[in-house]
């Protein structure tokens, strides 16, 4: 090999490099497209009952999926011309998994609606849906991690992709715990509903993990930089307000309410970033675990409900029921919430390590 | 900034946001007033008498004249029919919610319980449902009814809101009670032989 064709080799190395970040961000604001798209579903679901598949919900969460495969190709494209392949195959796998489930769920949801009708939360097309959610979310987030792990910037705005990266991953795992524990699966045809203790459970331990672990992830890969678990927090507040509580009139006014869960984020990220101590750290995670109860507001009411009271919600009284129950979930709740919490801090910090040793 | 002024600021900020969220906002939500949405029904019939063989009108236009509600339901049940078949059609509607036809043995809902108790269906009826339903709202249905028998030809017609929160949830609020045990208004024409 020539000098010349030695340097055009590493010219087309780096591009594919930045090819591959550019199909990572593209896997990832698709699956938060799906994310969004999911969750204003459930709302939709709630309030109009819509009788068709063809709704702007559904739009959204398959124009994410679209994106999304043009993201795994355009991942494939880079991966596939770059010398050192190994930091970027373990992402670009997951992926392949991901997108293979996904753009297999879209047909299968198809079908299921044209033969069962109305399905609920939890079905196979769905499952196979959030799952594939999952681990696009994930393959995306590994990806952009490595490449910013490789290539560090002096410009700090980069790092702020690290956000695009891990909250379709928190709210795709949302969407994983939320299918497993509310009880919005039983169809005239199947009932999936979760059986309500272990949905009790489900939701108990596996929120405030979830919150926990992208809370740590993000400010972990970001190298503990202030304002990143802010501003991921916030993200997630503004589009579980915006899909959730602002569409349903009825409890519109509970958003002032809602947004008071930045300050548990504010505090924690004040706490990991400034004073990296482990203490500290196992503190913030304890925290974020112990406001899930809060910060999964207002659905998560319907999974203690069927536990606690068994009242009949609809959709206009879902604030009367979950303040009535407010402090009776925390009491029961907060010690496994906090050990959770704890919990996934250790994990994302785990996590952290491996996605940032690129071998 | 000194450690300590800032462990006193999160101290401080933790106890404004546990005490705002766990024991002051729930107060203050659960003081609010539920809504409380009042359905009423106007119906008209094309025709109070009719041949064996001839077909009759019912218009039924209903309105949200309270506020904001989650489900507005218009039933109309017809307790002399034992399907409804070819007898009943649904002419128009603009109900955001295509009609269901309850057919007898059904299991429904009883005494605006949203489900909570139930009975079984003794005769058909149809509803119509719009969801979700902002006050002052209008909705119509229109049917075309054919009668098969001579003799009286009833219709049960009532609309219920949901969540039921009091007595003016329904309409009528008194009356004859259906098989739901809720109250009905009677419109009936008579089919001569």
């Amino acid at each position: 090999m020539t000098v010349t064709e030695s340097k055009q080799s590493r010219l087309l190395s780096q591009y594919s490099e930045k090819i591959f970040l550019v199909g990572s961000i593209l896997t990832s604001f698709g699956i938060l497209l799906v994310t969004v798209g999911g969750s204003w579903d459930i709302t939709n679901h709630l309030l109009s009952k819509p009788e068709t598949f063809f709704s702007p919900p559904h739009a959204l969460m398959y124009t994410g999926v679209a994106i999304s495969l043009v993201g795994v190709i355009v991942s494939f494209i880079g991966w596939h011309n770059l010398d050192l392949k190994k930091p970027y195959s373990i992402s670009f796998k997951i992926k392949l998994i991901g997108i293979g489930m996904l753009t297999g769920a879209g047909p299968f949801d198809f079908v299921w609606h044209s033969n069962f009708g109305l399905d609920g939360l939890l079905s196979p097309p769905h499952l196979t849906l959030i799952f594939g959610m999952l681990l696009c979310s994930i393959g995306g987030m590994v990806g952009i991690s490595r490449f910013l792990t490789l290539h560090p910037s002096k410009n700090h705005i980069t790092s702020y992709l690290l956000i695009l990266g891990v909250i379709p991953v928190w709210l795709a795992g949302s969407g994983v715990v939320s299918s497993l524990s509310l009880p919005f699966s039983n169809t005239d045809y199947f009932q999936f509903n979760p059986e309500p203790t272990f949905a009790f459970i489900v939701a108990t331990l596996a929120f405030p993990f979830l919150t926990s672990v992208s809370m740590f992830l993000v400010s972990r890969l970001s190298n503990f930089r202030f304002g990143m678990m802010s501003l991921l927090g916030s993200l997630f507040l503004l589009i579980y307000s915006s899909t959730a509580i602002v569409p349903n009139f009825a409890i519109f006014d509970s958003v002032l309410f809602y947004s008071l869960n930045l300050i548990p984020f504010v505090i924690a990220d004040v706490v990991v970033s400034f004073f990296k101590s482990k203490k500290l750290s196992l503190f913030a995670g304890a925290l974020l675990g112990s406001v899930f109860y809060m910060v999964y507001y207002p659905y998560v009411m319907y999974t203690f409900n069927e536990v606690l009271l068994g009242k009949l919600v609809s959709p206009s009284l879902i604030y009367f029921v979950y303040f009535e129950m407010i402090q009776d979930v925390l009491a029961i709740t907060i010690i496994p919430a906090i050990v959770m919490g704890i919990f996934g801090a250790v994990i994302a910090n785990r996590i952290s390590k491996k996605i940032l040793i690129c071998k | 900034m000194n450690k300590q002024i800032l462990f006193g600021i999160i101290g401080t900020a933790l106890v404004f946001y546990f005490t705002l969220a766990v024991f002051v906002l729930p107060g203050v939500f659960l003081a609010n007033e539920q809504l409380v949405s009042e359905p009423f029904l106007e119906v008209e019939l094309s025709e109070s008498e009719i041949s064996l063989g001839e077909s009759f009108r019912i218009n039924i236009i209903s309105e949200n004249r309270g506020e904001y509600g989650d489900i507005h339901i218009v039933s109309a049940a017809f307790p002399k029919l034992t399907e409804i078949d070819d007898v009943v059609l649904v002419a128009t509607y603009d109900f955001t919610q295509s009609p269901s036809y309850i057919i007898p043995g059904e299991e429904i809902g009883a005494k605006y319980s949203g489900g909570l108790e139930s009975v079984i269906a003794k005769y058909p009826s149809i509803e119509a449902m719009s969801r979700p339903v902002l006050p002052d709202s209008t909705y119509h249905m229109d049917l075309v009814i054919t009668p098969t028998e001579s003799g009286v030809f009833p219709v049960y017609i009532k609309s219920v809101n949901i969540p039921h929160v009091t007595e003016k949830s329904h309409f009528p609020q008194n009356g004859l009670l259906d098989h739901q045990n809720e109250h009905v208004l009677v419109y009936s024409i008579n089919v001569n032989p």
